[in-house]
């Protein structure tokens, strides 16, 4: 497999066989769109992923390179979120704003498996919160009204499981 | 339990068809919408970069899953794709193309507009062009992005798309839909109290509360000023939601239903009323108004006469439960056998029904009821199953739970005759012994699910005639205190089961348990209250069969 090279946002260059790098649909994408030809010195700037995350990115790619490729789920089933691998669960111990820049590098590189751990990760790490709690996590502006929010509050405090 | 639930969702079925129609028109209507996706986007007032237009979502959301995913071709990045969301539109090919045109046709000016501001090229005037594309910066990026990437072309360099920060991406509508989905139904009503993206995202796609039901305490609903009210109803439609249920409701809640939801009438389709002091008339007007209810539950309304049921009851109504109404009795029955031909499933736990009310089904019912479930019914014996097996032949759920004066004589007549049956539940029928279960084992080759808790005559003899049973995959024997080891070595080649409690067997030990492990396709095993099962057990059952859900 031929070698690609990467350029991470603080210029980094980090030389990754070609197969790892076309976990990323988002790389796979940029160079079938310019052509590139094997045993060109091509570079693929990634201006908005640092090369700590990049790193990240590439240790998970390289330890799931040989994963089936992830099936076409049913994107309207609610998903698991307890079966997490234990080498996921770990290489995930991280702080969250790792966490949260991982989960947006996933999405950006469109890495359908690393997005699906990292969405699970953060799932799990949400799920029991209030939604002050949730609000402080992500950052979110409360833009309710005080009667809205009762009013929403009440909407959904008032569903019950069949 | 899963097997069950293939038999029991007639309402889900229902309902999952007629939403299936509704989509279908949706669609398309929607279909339709997109051929004029510039002028739809255009009418769009989304200040969000990344959003679909909210009217659009449901086929927007359609389309990236059905198109997207993980093909290549059109995951180049979330910003162009979010950007031109319209050129993604499943339509025939042909048009696709066209549109794709007019939309470049659209875009060029623009491009021209704001990078050289050039005036004798602008077709569209300033005003349109914002309404259009709801941010003509990021469009302006990325359309000189598109440029360079032509350029680039020539030279070779990768130029790659651009990105969100941490901060949009937690209100991209994109990743927030893929997002969503790893809540469960109950989760999501925390999230959509977060801010007012996420809570309209969640409401606009009913599948995201699929299994919830709302449930309007009445007495607290009645101090909101009307207007709040109305909110409240028109939130659940906007939900998607097409059930109800009422709790504590007296006549002015039903009349308020009737007058401040009126949108009830089309989307209602099951109802709920619980401890409800309604009166007979509360609820006739009530059941006037729902035109489209077809499951109705009344539990604990005691207002609620025989005569009460004559005047309501509906020819449309599928699904009927009847509990804990303490002016229900033979005559209800009779006003339900004779008012609702269509019957699919029937729910009555009444402790004063007799025998003689199992006789009133008509032949129309015989066809069409599938589920009978008649739990506490203390009065019937097995002259009442005598009247079942012969007005409903067709049954394939049957429960007597709590029916206790049924013995095996009953069990024989329901073997012998109702061939159907996928689901049999006899828990709490204390006179039930070893020979019903060879009865069942013999005669009922269909049967899927059976239920045995507390029926403490039964033996290991029986466990063997049931463990001959190849159809069987949900067992549930729990506190059948007679039940030993040696039964359980007979269940252990039952190869199918799925679903299986033991909970409270007291006579089962750590050892004969651990032979579960035998069980491959165990996917749920309950063992709570099992003095047999010890903390090593668990963990040696875990480690065997890691696909079981094992209730500890």
């Amino acid at each position: 497999m031929p070698n690609i090279k990467l350029q991470s946002s603080d210029g980094e260059i980090f030389d990754t066989s070609l197969d790892i790098a076309l976990c990323s649909l988002t790389i796979k994408t940029m160079i079938d769109d310019c052509g590139i030809d094997e045993g060109e010195d091509t570079v693929v700037p990634l201006p908005n992923v640092n090369s700590t995350i990049l790193r990240k990115v590439l240790t998970w790619a390289q330890y799931h390179k040989d994963d089936p490729q992830p099936t076409e789920d049913d994107d309207s089933k609610e998903k698991r979120t307890d079966d997490i691998s234990s080498w996921d669960a770990d290489f995930l111990k991280v702080d969250q704003g790792t966490l949260f820049e991982l989960i947006l590098a996933a999405n950006y590189l469109d890495i359908k498996g690393l997005l699906d751990v990292t969405c699970k990760t953060v799932a799990n790490m949400i799920k029991g919160k209030t939604p002050e709690e949730i609000r402080k996590t992500f950052n979110i502006k409360n833009d309710f009204t005080p009667a809205e929010e009762e009013q929403v509050r009440k909407e959904n405090e008032w569903c019950e499981e069949k | 339990m899963s097997s069950i639930s293939s038999a029991q969702g007639v309402v889900e079925r229902a309902s999952a068809e007629l939403s299936k129609r509704i989509n279908g028109l949706g669609l398309r209507s929607k279909h339709h919408h997109a051929n004029n996706n510039n002028s739809s986007s255009s009418s769009s007032s989304s200040s969000t970069p990344t959003a679909s237009s909210p009217s659009k979502t449901s086929v927007m959301e359609r389309v990236t899953n059905a198109l997207c995913g993980g093909s290549g071709s059109n995951s180049n990045s979330n910003s162009i794709q979010s950007a031109n969301n319209t050129s993604v539109t499943p339509e025939k090919p042909s048009r696709t193309g066209v549109q794709q045109q007019q939309q470049q046709q659209q875009q060029q000016p623009l491009t021209i507009t704001t990078t050289t501001t050039n005036p004798s090229s602008q077709t569209s005037t300033p005003q349109q062009i914002r309404k259009q594309l709801p941010n003509p910066l990021s469009i302006h990026h990325q359309m000189l992005q598109q440029q360079l990437q032509k350029q680039q072309l020539h030279s070779k360099k990768v130029i790659p798309p651009t990105s969100l920060t941490v901060d949009q991406l937690f209100l991209d509508d994109r990743f927030l839909s893929k997002f969503f989905m790893y809540f469960s139904p109950y989760e999501r009503c925390i999230l959509a109290q977060v801010c007012m993206k996420w809570r309209d995202l969640l409401y606009r796609s009913p599948r995201y509360w699929s299994g919830l039901i709302p449930t309007l305490q009445c007495r607290e609903l009645r101090q909101f000023p009307n207007p709040e009210r109305v909110k409240l109803y028109n939130s659940l439609i906007r939900r998607g939601f097409h059930a109800l249920s009422l709790i504590g409701a007296q006549d002015e809640d039903a009349l308020d239903v009737v007058h401040s939801f009126p949108l009830a009438s089309k989307h209602i389709h099951s109802l709920s009323l619980k401890c409800s002091s309604i009166s007979d008339r509360g609820m006739e007007a009530l059941l006037d108004h729902l035109q489209s209810l077809f499951e109705l539950e009344l539990a604990g309304c005691n207002e609620i006469t025989e005569a009460g049921l004559w005047a309501c009851l509906t020819p449309r109504i599928v699904s009927l439960s009847l509990a804990d109404c303490i002016n229900i009795a033979d005559e209800a029955v009779g006003a339900v056998a004779q008012l609702l031909p269509s019957l699919y499933e029937f729910s009555l736990q009444a402790y004063h029904v007799t025998d003689a009310a199992l006789g009133y089904f008509s032949p129309k019912q015989s066809h069409s009821l599938s589920i009978l479930r008649l739990q506490s019914c203390w009065e019937l014996t097995n002259h009442g199953i005598v009247n079942i097996v012969h007005s409903l032949p067709h049954l394939t759920v049957l429960s007597l739970s709590g029916c206790s004066k049924v013995t095996d004589d009953g069990v024989e007549l329901i073997a012998e005759n109702l061939q159907k049956l996928r689901a049999l539940d006899l828990s709490w029928c204390p006179r039930i012994t070893d020979a019903s279960l060879e009865y069942i084992a013999c005669d009922l080759n269909q049967l899927e699910e059976l239920t045995l808790d507390r029926c403490v005559h039964i033996t290991d003899i029986g466990v063997g005639y049931i463990s001959t049973m190849l159809s069987l995959t949900a067992l549930f024997m729990r506190w059948c205190s007679q039940v030993r080891d040696f039964g359980l070595q007979h269940l252990c080649s039952m190869r199918n089961l799925q679903v299986l409690s033991l909970a409270g067997c007291p006579l089962l030990s750590s050892s004969g348990l651990s032979n579960l492990i035998q069980l491959r396709h165990l996917q749920e095993l309950e063992l709570t209250n099992c003095p047999g099962a010890s903390q090593e057990l668990f963990e040696y059952l875990k480690e065997h069969l890691p696909r079981c859900l094992i209730i500890e």
